[in-house]
């Protein structure tokens, strides 16, 4: 077995791969928050009244909450006076026409990232928006999307072009002041992606955004929101990324969800970030608010995530299921390795009738890792034949590492069904021994194992993500088998 | 932030009975620490469900009277000691005097005696988990002690009746620490009832010490009327190979909860807890329970459920700690809820907490409802509806029942659990 542990390790300890600087002139705001720097985010922006008000009104409610302190983690308290809260490549001119216009290094980021703007380079069916710092750098397939009605930009730009959308919208699924870092994100946001597609179209391919921090010392603060319609499908997939650093860099994004009748959104993110050294040294902290509102009737909200990154993961997609019939699905793998820590899971809010959900959370720790899932699934009175499956499955590979389950469960309604499941484990010597003996090597046979255990997740992601999503897997857990 | 409220200081005045030297330092000593401690609130974490049942107001603050009545009337025959308003009734009390166990009151305690048992009580309990069990640390008036010495075996169930007698408003404080020797074995049967139709709290206190091979089985049953407040705490500390069972019965009232603290210490030490809860119209339970894996190579077997009717609510918190050098750990959770109603309301929240990586652990929880083929079967047999119902909400917990190793007790707790079904459903 010694022998098996010392192969295992190496393969835990590959490097993180989008490390990298790109050396870009930025203009960068001083550190700290206060209203002043808001107004001038805002009017760097050109925002409209109504968003600046809506932003002070979020940073004087934000300066009265405190930081939050139940999530199963532990880091040094952040420091909000010591981040920059905007960072953005330099550009010579205000909008950009073209990609042709975009900074060549910008584009040359992008591609060593795996992510190819120039549209006839880039995967066939995948409109991408991109996300460099604060700022969103490129959008492409622009136009064939605007021909099927369906809107996909920045959101700065859709606070312009598309204020009563915004208006409606923004902060209807996530009010300013819901918790502490989406309060803070409201105050701050500088960037991200709006999508909203009209009553009965399905999006003709894959949206996406990948995000990328460069610059040192600052905070990732975006915004998305996506809208469906009556009738329509749009499926959303998100990355990202972050060079290596000792310090530690706050990411605090939200993400609002509206679905109509009928309407679909599949939400899939890939989340890479910087997680640290193998002694747990810099790393992104991943705190983010993500919720859907199935409001129509038959409307449906799925997430899919794929957790490898981020020293501190604090994040739970929730689906509200108001509609008639709604259903809400969450599909989570999180493998936490060296120093990471997780406290990852959903909420399922069933207010209406019928609705239904599913959640599969499959937790992977490793090295010095914890990893807990949280969870709640709350039937309101109204939620007469709601029904909810879960199934939270925990894997663990070496002895330091720890996995947590903290399932909330909550019934008012003597009409709902509800099954929970969960178990802990670890990879067994006699699934080892199993693939060895069948000329299999550690490495490959852990990473086999794992796939095996994460297969439920991983048939849920679109094509692209999901080899992606298995790669990433087997570069996180380098070293961390024994 | 409003301010949390706090525990009003006439909980805290000097109680009125002598007691030995130690134990009166030790409450005085625990009655200075809860000097201002915050109440729990719906932000307190364990008390997320139950804070807005609990309702301390100044009148229960009193000590209820212990009159040395001669105690309620058994309905089992065999040892039994009886407790009133938290004083023990020596003459209502038939203990075995047998070699090798001691069962003291603590009023009878000698110095000695009385400094050993004042260094144990609460160490089987995290005191920060059980917030409002440490109020009986300070305020108990009387208890039980019991030691059994190496290989001693009590060779019948011991059944320690506690009678809170709410003719006034006031509160009682029953205290139990319980120490097994090596491969000692006892079995214990707590029941909790009430006289008297003012409001009233009863906060009690149990613990137990197994060691090496000690068995010890533990049955409580909540049986307190819908004046009473209870609040109680159970801990338990197993070295190796013991064995720890626990069968909880409870029956629902204006505030109802229960801490079940169990530490297995030593290789080889297992528990089994097994509770069933039902409530009707407006009334409350809360269970939390943890269980401990501090050592290698231990056992633990969880099963709890939980039946809610009318406007009831119903709280299961089960928790598995498996500490990081506690491998080949084995531990299973089961939690099982039946929603009868949809005013009715259950939470539940099974936790695993996990730093050790060869273990196996597993836990499950359900929600749901009457099967309506299976009552759709009964009926199509000639059994009426509300039978039918009766009956199938009775299986979902007989299961456990059964389990109950004390004959007469079982039979008690199902003829009552028949009378809670026969009036719920006639009411439907």
């Amino acid at each position: 077995m010694a022998n098996t542990d010392k192969q295992v390790n190496e393969l835990i300890k590959r490097e993180y791969e989008h490390g990298f600087v790109t050396e870009i002139e930025s203009d960068t705001f001083e550190p700290g928050l206060s209203e002043d720097v808001i107004r001038r985010l805002s009017a760097i922006k050109n925002e409209p009244e109504f968003m600046l008000e809506w932003r002070l009104k979020a940073y004087r409610r934000w300066l009265e909450m405190d930081e939050p302190e139940w999530a199963h983690v532990h880091y040094p308290k952040v420091d909000y006076d010591s981040i920059s809260y905007y960072s953005a490549p330099k550009k010579k001119e205000d909008m950009l026409q073209s990609l042709d216009e975009v900074d060549p290094e910008l584009l040359r980021t992008y591609e060593k990232l795996g992510i190819p703007l120039h549209e006839r380079a880039a995967l066939a069916g995948v409109a991408v928006d991109a996300v460099f710092d604060s700022v969103s750098v490129a959008t492409t397939f622009k136009e064939p999307l605007a021909k099927a009605g369906v809107i996909f930009c920045s959101i700065s730009e859709a606070v312009k072009e598309h204020p009563e959308l915004v208006k409606k919208y923004l902060g209807s699924v996530v009010p300013a002041g819901d918790n502490f870092f989406a309060c803070l994100n409201a105050a701050t946001f500088s960037d991200g992606t709006f999508v909203y597609v009209p009553k009965g179209v399905r999006c003709p391919m894959e949206l996406s955004t990948y995000f990328r921090i460069n610059a040192a010392n600052t905070g990732q603060f975006e915004r998305t929101l996506i809208i469906a319609e009556a009738g329509s499908y749009v499926s959303y997939l998100e990355g990202c990324t972050a060079p290596m650093r000792d310090e530690n860099q706050l990411h605090a994004a939200v993400v609002e969800l509206v679905a109509m009748d009928d309407a679909q959104i599949k939400y899939s993110t890939v989340q890479n970030w910087y997680p640290g050294d193998e002694n747990g040294k810099g790393g992104i902290y991943n705190f983010v608010t993500k919720r859907g509102a199935c409001i129509g009737k038959n409307s449906k909200i799925s997430w899919t995530q794929v957790e490898t990154g981020s020293a501190i993961t604090w994040k739970y997609p929730s689906c509200i299921l108001r509609g008639e019939n709604s259903v809400g699905e969450f599909y989570s793998v999180a493998l936490t390795n060296n120093y990471q820590q997780a406290d990852t899971g959903t909420k399922m809010i069933h207010l209406g009738k019928n609705t239904s959900s599913t959640i599969i959370s499959k937790g992977i720790s490793a090295g010095h890792s914890s990893n807990a899932y949280r969870g709640l699934v709350k039937f309101g009175p109204g939620a007469e034949g709601a029904r909810n499956f879960t199934q939270c499955d925990s894997l663990l590979i070496g002895d330091k590492s720890a996995a947590h389950t903290f399932p909330y469960i909550e019934t008012k309604n003597k009409g709902a069904i509800l099954e929970h499941e969960a178990t802990t484990s670890k990879v067994s010597d006699e699934q080892m021994f199993l693939c060895r003996q069948r000329g299999i090597d550690p490495e490959q046979a852990v990473s086999m194992i794992v796939n095996g255990f994460c297969r439920e997740v991983f048939k849920e992601l679109p094509m692209e993500f999901a080899v992606e999503a298995g790669k990433l897997l087997e570069v996180s857990l380098e070293g961390s088998v024994g | 932030m409003i301010a949390a409220p706090r525990l009003s200081s006439s909980f805290l005045q000097a109680s009125g009975h002598a007691l030995p030297e130690p134990l009166m330092a030790l409450r005085k000593q625990r009655g200075t620490a809860l000097i201002d401690m915050p109440l729990p609130t719906r932000k307190t974490e364990n008390w997320k469900y139950s804070s807005r049942y609990l309702k301390l107001d100044d009148e229960l603050a009193t000590g209820l009277p212990a009159a040395g009545k001669t105690g309620p009337e058994l309905a089992v025959a065999g040892y039994h000691v009886v407790f009133h308003n938290g004083v023990m009734v020596p003459e209502a009390s038939d203990y075995p005097d047998v070699d090798g166990i001691t069962i003291q009151r603590f009023a009878d305690l000698d110095d000695d005696e009385a400094l050993e048992l004042a260094e144990r009580l609460d160490n089987t309990l995290d005191s920060n988990a059980v917030q409002l069990a440490r109020l009986n640390s300070a305020r108990f008036e009387d208890g039980l002690y019991i030691r059994l010495k190496a290989d001693a075996v009590l060779d019948q169930p011991l059944y320690i009746v506690c009678e809170t007698d709410a003719s006034t408003p006031g509160s009682a404080y029953p205290r139990i620490y319980v120490d097994a020797g090596r491969h000692s074995k006892i079995t214990l049967v707590e029941e909790y009832i009430t006289s008297g139709a003012e409001s009233a709290m009863v906060n009690t206190v149990t613990e137990f010490a197994l060691s090496e091979g000690a068995q010890v089985t533990s049955i409580r049953l909540a049986l307190d009327g819908d004046n009473v407040q209870h609040i109680g705490a159970t801990g338990a500390r197993l070295k190796n190979n013991a064995r720890f069972e626990s069968h909880t019965v409870g029956f629902g009232g204006p505030l109802r909860r229960h801490d079940l603290q169990v530490r297995l210490e030593g290789p080889g030490a297992e528990c089994v807890l097994n509770g069933v809860v039902v409530t009707q119209d407006k009334q409350h339970y809360d269970n939390h329970t943890t269980i401990e894996h501090v050592a290698p190579h231990c056992n633990s077997d969880e099963t709890y459920r939980n039946i809610a009717a009318d406007e009831s609510h119903a709280i299961f918190n089960g928790r598995i700690h498996i500490h990081p050098d506690a491998q080949k750990s084995n531990a299973n959770m089961s939690n099982k809820n039946l929603l009868l109603s949809t005013g009715a309301e259950i939470d539940t929240k099974p936790e695993l907490e996990i730093y050790a990586d060869d273990v196996k652990c597993a836990h499950g929880a359900t929600v749901g409802q009457l099967n309506a083929d299976s009552i759709f079967y009964l009926v199509s047999r000639g059994i009426g509806r509300r039978e039918a119902r009766a009956l199938l909400s009775m299986a979902f917990i007989n299961e456990l029942v059964e389990r109950i190793p004390v004959e007469p007790v079982k039979e008690t707790v199902q003829a009552r659990l028949n009378l809670f079904f026969e009036q719920t459903f006639n009411e439907a």
